[in-house]
């Protein structure tokens, strides 16, 4: 492993050294604001100060605010985009499927295969990689020991399957009076944990979406969690998402992924949390998970097409990849930094980082992209839930008529 | 005689008292709706201060308001960095804090595990902007007990217990050497057993289920402990690059944009206002139908091909291009009605004294013209003020070229995802003073017409 590494990061320090001939290029790079503006940021403009001298790229940063995928298609149709930009899986296929991205280079190749392989299924597009992956996060379940000490419960753990898990929460709930076991939101983005464990897959071998009795026995548990007191919806707590209602004190644990991290420091700075993997399937053994992630892209028009691919193999070589972790303001896509030190560390951030690192290859896992359907798709599952919920349908009828959107919108007789 | 002035003066009361019920009435029904609207805007404001501005129930008294601890930030804020207003920490820096706790005497009352935390923040721009910790300069860090007397507490089931009680003082120092920074937060780990009954300044959150008290920061100065929201606007927008505000620019170009805009649209809608009520040439009608077809045209409709030519002559990311792409024909209609409504003698008078028609525009018409000027400036100015759409797909980059709404919305992209509203309620709240401020000073020349004046019939 040692030796792959260092022969990617001198492959990577012989591009950067072979490149001071050429011109002092700008590359414009363009990704959506807030967090992400410190990360890449301190990439520029302290981490990769060198590199980047050396290839003769100069970056002009242009972080978008607002909706970075609505302004990104404007600026393609315009051909005022920039050279080298985010692409998140979830929008992916029609931003790969106009021809605006240029696949990536041969040279980043050699980084692509470093990468955790779920991570470059994401950015494949008709047998090409049209991305590298600059980071990415998982499911994990992030627990509160006070809360679990308070109700003399065992708190979660590797080893616990859909049954324990529920019956810890049940146990909490019913223990301890101002605080729910979880907080169940209708949304895919969280119930795929439990739904690709069974085995179900969103899209079968025709491209259809089949809900079928193992999508029903997921959707079943996860409904039914509300009802059999283990858990509460996150509206009835004022809350969009599970980390709200974990937060606040509100919830036992969540389900959420390394976001988690930044937030609680804000939000709860001296919460006594940890976390652990998603549970299992009581049959098959199995976890379900779903790797959201983004990727750096080059765009096909691009007048500087060389040096904006020399940057994005820079973005994502070993050194930048590296400070991203130690940072804690992201997980690095490049597998080999599973065994760094960073995650060995005894602490919640250090923990919680290493665990849905972990998750992107720990059992049934899926991108967070649906073909070409996007948004639409997951609207489909997401309003089942919510009927479902709500009392508004029974599971049944909820699963039937979801299944027969999914027919007209895949096309399936 | 004495009956029909008697008469007459209860009739004089009954009418004066219908003129005073209708006034209370009237003043009542204003002052109604005046609270309504300023009470609006107070709980706007006071939520903009709170540390958890979406707490349920909203509660109108807390701690940020209450005078006592005003006086308790003051004297912590010289203690920590020698700045009553503002607070801090820095050399110089000598701070003495108290926490006390108390139990029922058949519990003993331990020691809590007090420190000042080394706390990064975990979102927005401040994760980059504070590298600097109090915790990395502290120097004595004393924590000492003062055991105090035991008190009577009637518990839940009406029975006397007996409590005792302990006052910690916690004393440090900076260290001298290391730079000035702005806040010391404090941490009291304690078992569940004892409560914290009493501190310098109340912890600005519970955590761990009763077992921590946090506190932000205990040097926070009077303004700091009041408007850190506000301070964290201005300390958590800017520019990596510069170091400089983003808030600052955002207003600032908010401010250039706007004054942009009026002066375009007075010139505008001025002239053409003044050219459509009289001036007769060829297509005259023809150009005040097509005035009016522009005003139902969706900006949606356009915005493509006016984004295409501001790209084309190199103005995109500019504040000319957001100036620039302005539709005046509402402006343009409400000069022309006044300029319609001015009695065509007073021109005539101008004329008859060798005034040509500019002259006469520029001399007699635009200064009898100061409300409808007025109204259209302040429609203007809070028009591109208000504006999202346009800079939002005018101006893309860089962040210190945004406008001052897509500024908030960066804010809200940064903070609103972690649940931070406060910092996003602050900017929002400062985004409405340009447009108030032009208001208060601008409404009574809103009503004042001097054309009444102007002609005697």
């Amino acid at each position: 492993m040692k030796t792959r590494k260092t022969l990617l990061a001198a492959g990577i320090a012989m591009i950067a050294a072979s490149l001071p001939t050429l011109a002092n290029d700008v590359v414009r790079v363009s990704g959506w604001g807030g967090d992400n503006v410190v990360v890449v940021n301190t990439l520029i403009n302290e981490v990769l100060v060198d590199e980047l001298a050396a290839a003769g790229i100069t970056v002009r940063y242009e972080p978008v605010e607002g909706d970075f995928a609505q302004i990104l298609t404007n600026a393609l149709s315009a051909g005022t985009a920039p050279d080298v930009f985010y692409v998140d899986s979830f929008w992916a296929y029609p931003v790969f499927q106009s021809g605006k991205i240029d696949p990536v280079s041969d040279d980043n190749m050699a980084i692509a295969d470093e990468l955790i392989p779920s991570l470059n299924e994401a950015f494949m597009h008709n047998g090409q990689l049209m991305g590298i992956a600059k980071d990415f996060n998982t499911l994990a379940v992030q627990y509160d020991l006070d809360v679990f000490d308070d109700a003399g419960v065992e708190p979660p753990n590797e080893d616990d399957d859909w049954n324990s898990f529920k019956s810890k929460l049940q146990q909490v709930q019913s223990n301890l009076d101002d605080v729910y076991g979880l907080c169940v939101v209708p949304d895919y983005a969280r119930f795929a944990a439990f739904a690709l464990a069974t085995g179900w897959k969103p899209f079968n071998d025709e491209g259809h979406t089949l809900l079928d009795d193992r999508f029903r026995e997921a959707f079943e548990f996860y409904v039914n969690l509300v009802d059999d007191g283990a858990a509460v919806l996150a509206t009835d707590l004022g809350q969009g998402w599970t980390g709200g209602c974990f937060g606040n004190g509100d919830t036992a644990v969540a389900i959420e992924g390394a976001w988690m991290i930044g937030f609680l420091r804000d939000q709860a700075p001296n919460m006594y949390y940890s976390t652990t993997s998603i549970p299992k399937h009581p049959e098959t053994g199995d976890r379900g998970n779903l790797v959201f992630t983004v990727s750096w892209s080059v765009a096909t028009d691009s007048k500087v097409k060389d040096s904006a691919h020399t940057l994005v193999g820079l973005l994502t070589s070993p050194k930048a990849q590296q400070w991203v972790l130690e940072s804690g303001l992201a997980l690095p896509s490049l597998e080999a930094l599973g065994d760094n030190a960073y995650f060995q560390e005894d602490n919640r951030e250090s923990i919680t980082s290493r665990v849905v690192f972990e998750g992107a290859s720990n059992g049934q896992v899926e991108p967070f992209q649906f073909a070409q359907y996007g948004g639409d798709w997951k609207a489909i599952v997401d309003e089942a839930l919510s009927a479902a919920l709500l009392k508004e349908r029974t599971i049944d009828d909820a699963i039937a008529f979801a299944q027969q959107r999914y027919d007209r919108l895949t096309g399936r007789q | 005689m004495t009956e029909l002035n008697a008469e007459m003066k209860r009739e004089l009361a009954a009418v004066r008292r219908r003129q005073a019920s209708s006034v209370i009435l009237m003043y009542g029904v204003l002052l109604s709706i005046a609270t309504v609207l300023m009470g609006t805007f107070l709980f706007a404001l006071m939520a903009s201060i709170k540390k958890d501005p979406l707490e349920q129930p909203f509660q109108f008294w807390f701690e940020q308001i209450n005078p006592v601890n005003w006086g308790t930030a003051w004297k912590l804020g010289r203690q920590g960095g020698q700045d009553a207003w503002w607070g801090g920490f820095g050399p110089g820096g000598d701070v003495t804090f108290y926490l006390s706790y108390a139990a029922p005497t058949t519990v003993e009352l331990e020691d809590p595990q007090i420190e000042v935390p080394r706390r990064a923040p975990g979102t927005g721009m401040a994760a980059a902007v504070y590298r600097d910790f109090a915790a990395d300069h502290l120097a004595n860090f004393q924590v000492t007990r003062e055991d105090g007397p035991n008190f009577e507490v009637t518990n839940e089931l009406g029975v006397a217990e007996e409590w005792h009680q302990a006052r910690w003082r916690v004393s440090f120092e900076h260290d001298n050497e290391g730079p000035w920074v702005e806040r010391v937060p404090l941490y009291s780990l304690a078992p569940l057993t004892q409560v914290l009954v009493d501190s310098t300044l109340p912890p600005t959150q519970l955590e761990r289920r009763g077992r921590v008290a946090s506190w932000e920061n205990i040097t926070p100065g009077a303004l700091g402990y009041v408007f850190n929201n506000y301070r964290r606007v201005f300390k958590e927008s800017i520019d990596l690059n510069t170091g400089e505000s983003l808030f600052v620019s955002w207003f600032k170009n908010s401010l250039f944009i706007s004054f942009g805009r009026v002066a375009l649209t007075l010139l505008l809608a001025t002239t053409a206002g003044y050219a459509l009520a009289r001036l007769t040439f060829p297509g005259h009608r023809a150009l005040f139908f097509l005035l009016l077809i522009s005003m139902m045209i969706p900006v949606q409709v356009t915005f493509i091909s006016n984004y295409l030519v501001i790209r084309d002559i190199n103005l995109l990311n500019t504040p000319w291009a957001v100036i620039m792409v302005l539709v005046v024909s509402a402006q343009v209609l409400i000069m022309k009605q006044f300029f319609e409504s001015v009695p065509r003698e007073i021109e005539e008078a101008a004329l008859m004294d060798g005034a040509g028609y500019f002259t006469t525009f520029y001399r007699i018409i635009l200064p009898m013209s100061k409300p409808a000027l007025i109204t259209i400036t302040i429609m203007a100015f809070q028009g591109a003020w208000n504006d999202f759409f346009w800079p939002l797909v005018l101006i893309n980059s860089p962040t210190s070229a945004f406008a001052l709404p897509v500024g908030l919305l960066s804010l809200r992209n940064a903070y609103g995802g972690a649940g931070d509203w406060s910092l996003i309620l602050a900017g929002a709240f400062m985004s409405t003073v340009p447009v108030l401020i032009l208001f208060m000073v601008f409404q009574r020349y809103i009503v004042d017409n001097p054309i009444a004046s102007g002609s005697k019939e």
